[in-house]
C-alpha cells in the first residue's frame, strides 16, 4: 500500500501544478518586474491556437475582433 | 497539509499516466541550447503541420462518405492522403519524433483529432 | 523591495493568520478601495520553480481562501514595488471587482474520468464486422484501398467520439444540476474521457459530492478522479486587452 501512497502524492502534485502553473490571472506591463515569462510565450501561443472555440462559447457567435495578447 | 487531502480517486497512476500525455507539444521553454533548438522547433512546427493533415484527412473522409465523389475522385483524394502520409512519416524518422510527442493538447478543440 | 504576490481579495482588511510566504516572511494584504492584493516580500526577485515552492503557494492559497474570496494571479507574479501593484489595482479595478462578485462564496472541484477506450473501440469494430454490406469503394488501386482503409478508421472514430459524448452528457446533466459554470475538456486522450471544472457554491459542495459518488457507482468499469476545494482557477475570465507602444526610451502601455 505504500505505492499508492506515493502515487497519491504525485497525483495530487499534478493536479496542483496544472492548475497553479497555467491557470491564474495575467496582470503583466512594463511594471512587472519578473513573471514566468516564458509562460506568457506559451500562454499566448495556446490562446491563438483555441481562442476561436473558447471565444464562440462566450459570444455565442462567430469570433470578430482583435484577440487578448499577454506581453 | 490540507493540499494532501485534496484530491480523491482509486486510480492514481492510471490518472498519472494520461496527464503525461496530455503534455504539450509546445515547449515550456524556449530552449536556446543550439543543439535543442532545432528539435524544439521541429517539434512545434511538425505538430501544427500534423493538426492540419489530419483536419484535411478528416474533411476528405466526410465527403467520401456522403458517396458524392466520382472513383477517379476517390482515387486522387486517395493519392494525395498518401502521399502526405508519407511525407509526414518521413519528416518525422529525421527529426526523431514519434507521434506521442507531437500532440496537441487544444482542450474543447481536441476532439477534432 | 519586491513583492511576491498570490491574489487578489475581496477584502481590504489585514491577514490576522500568520501566514509565511516563499522567503519566510509574513504574508499581507495590500489594500485598494474595497478589494485588496495579498502578497510578500522577497529580497531574491527570482525565486525557483520546484515542487515545494508551487506546493508552498498552493498552501497560502488555500488558506486565504478559508476567510476570502480569491483569484489566484499566475504564479510567479513579481512587482517592483507598492506603487506599481497600486497602479496595476488602479487599471484592473473594476475587471477583478467584477470577477469577485460572480465567485464569491464559490468553490471549484475537478472531475476526471477515464473509460476503457480499448474495449468501447473493440465492440465497436466487432459491430461493424457483423454489419458489413456495404462496400462503397470497389477493390482495387493502393489509393482505393487506402482511403478505404482510412474511411472505415474515420466511422469508428466517429462512432467511438458520439459514443463518449453521450456519457459524458449524462454525467454532466447530472453534475450542473449543483454548478454555476463548467468547463469540460472532452476526449483529452482516448482514455481521458473527461477532464472537468465545476464552479459550486459552497453550501452545495455536500450535494456534488453526493452527485459525484452517484456517478461513480453507476459506471463501474470507469475510473474516476474527484479533486477540490479549490480556489476558481478555471473560472477567472480575463478577457482585457494590453497593447504596448514601443517608442525609443520609452514604453507607452495602452489599456484599453
Amino acid at each position: 500500500m505504500h505505492n499508492v501512497a506515493i502515487k497519491s502524492k504525485e497525483v495530487t502534485l499534478l493536479e496542483v501544478l496544472d492548475r497553479v502553473l497555467n491557470k491564474g490571472v495575467v496582470v503583466s506591463g512594463d511594471i512587472v518586474i519578473s513573471v514566468a515569462d516564458v509562460d506568457l510565450i506559451y500562454l499566448g501561443l495556446k490562446v491563438l491556437l483555441s481562442s476561436v472555440e473558447t471565444m464562440e462559447q462566450l459570444r455565442g457567435s462567430p469570433f470578430v475582433g482583435p484577440m487578448q495578447e499577454a506581453t | 497539509m490540507t493540499i494532501n487531502s485534496l484530491v480523491e480517486t482509486d486510480f492514481p497512476e492510471e490518472f498519472i499516466e494520461e496527464m503525461g500525455k496530455t503534455d504539450d507539444a509546445l515547449p515550456k521553454k524556449i530552449d536556446a541550447n543550439p543543439e535543442n533548438v532545432e528539435k524544439g522547433l521541429a517539434k512545434l512546427v511538425l505538430t501544427l503541420i500534423e493538426l492540419i493533415r489530419k483536419l484535411l484527412e478528416k474533411q476528405a473522409m466526410r465527403r467520401v462518405e456522403t458517396g458524392s465523389l466520382s472513383e477517379e475522385e476517390i482515387e486522387r483524394v486517395g493519392e494525395t492522403l498518401l502521399k502526405l502520409e508519407n511525407k509526414m512519416k518521413e519528416l518525422k524518422q529525421i527529426f526523431g519524433l514519434k507521434d506521442e510527442e507531437l500532440n496537441l493538447n487544444l482542450g474543447p478543440l481536441g476532439d477534432l483529432m | 523591495m519586491t513583492l511576491y504576490t498570490y491574489g487578489i481579495i475581496d477584502s481590504s482588511d489585514q491577514i490576522k493568520e500568520s501566514i509565511y510566504g516563499p522567503e519566510g516572511s509574513g504574508v499581507y494584504n495590500i489594500p485598494y478601495c474595497d478589494i485588496g492584493v495579498v502578497v510578500a516580500e522577497l529580497n531574491e526577485p527570482v525565486q525557483n520553480v520546484s515542487k515545494s515552492s508551487v506546493l508552498a503557494h498552493e498552501e497560502v492559497i488555500e488558506r486565504l481562501m478559508e476567510h476570502f474570496t480569491i483569484l489566484p494571479v499566475k504564479f510567479h507574479t513579481v512587482f517592483d514595488g507598492r506603487n506599481s501593484i497600486l497602479s496595476m489595482m488602479q487599471s484592473y479595478y473594476k475587471h477583478f471587482k467584477d470577477n469577485l462578485n460572480r465567485l464569491r462564496d464559490k468553490v471549484e472541484f475537478g472531475i476526471k474520468v477515464i473509460w476503457p477506450a480499448d474495449k468501447i473501440k473493440k465492440s465497436i469494430r466487432n459491430s461493424r464486422k457483423k454489419g458489413e454490406h456495404e462496400m462503397p469503394i470497389p477493390d482495387g488501386s493502393l489509393n482505393k484501398n487506402f482511403v478505404r482503409k482510412k474511411l472505415e478508421k474515420y466511422k469508428i472514430n466517429e462512432e467511438f467520439e458520439q459514443k463518449a459524448y453521450k456519457f459524458i452528457n449524462v454525467m454532466d446533466i447530472f453534475f450542473s444540476k449543483f454548478a454555476a459554470e463548467k468547463v469540460l475538456k472532452k476526449l483529452k486522450t482516448e482514455n481521458l474521457l473527461l477532464d472537468a471544472a465545476y464552479l459550486i457554491d459552497k453550501d452545495r459542495q455536500a450535494d456534488f459530492k453526493k452527485a459525484f459518488e452517484h456517478i461513480k457507482n453507476a459506471h463501474t468499469g470507469f475510473k474516476f478522479l474527484f479533486s477540490g476545494p479549490w480556489p476558481p482557477y478555471n473560472f477567472v475570465i480575463c478577457r482585457r486587452k494590453v497593447s504596448y507602444l514601443k517608442i525609443p526610451n520609452k514604453k507607452i502601455c495602452l489599456i484599453k
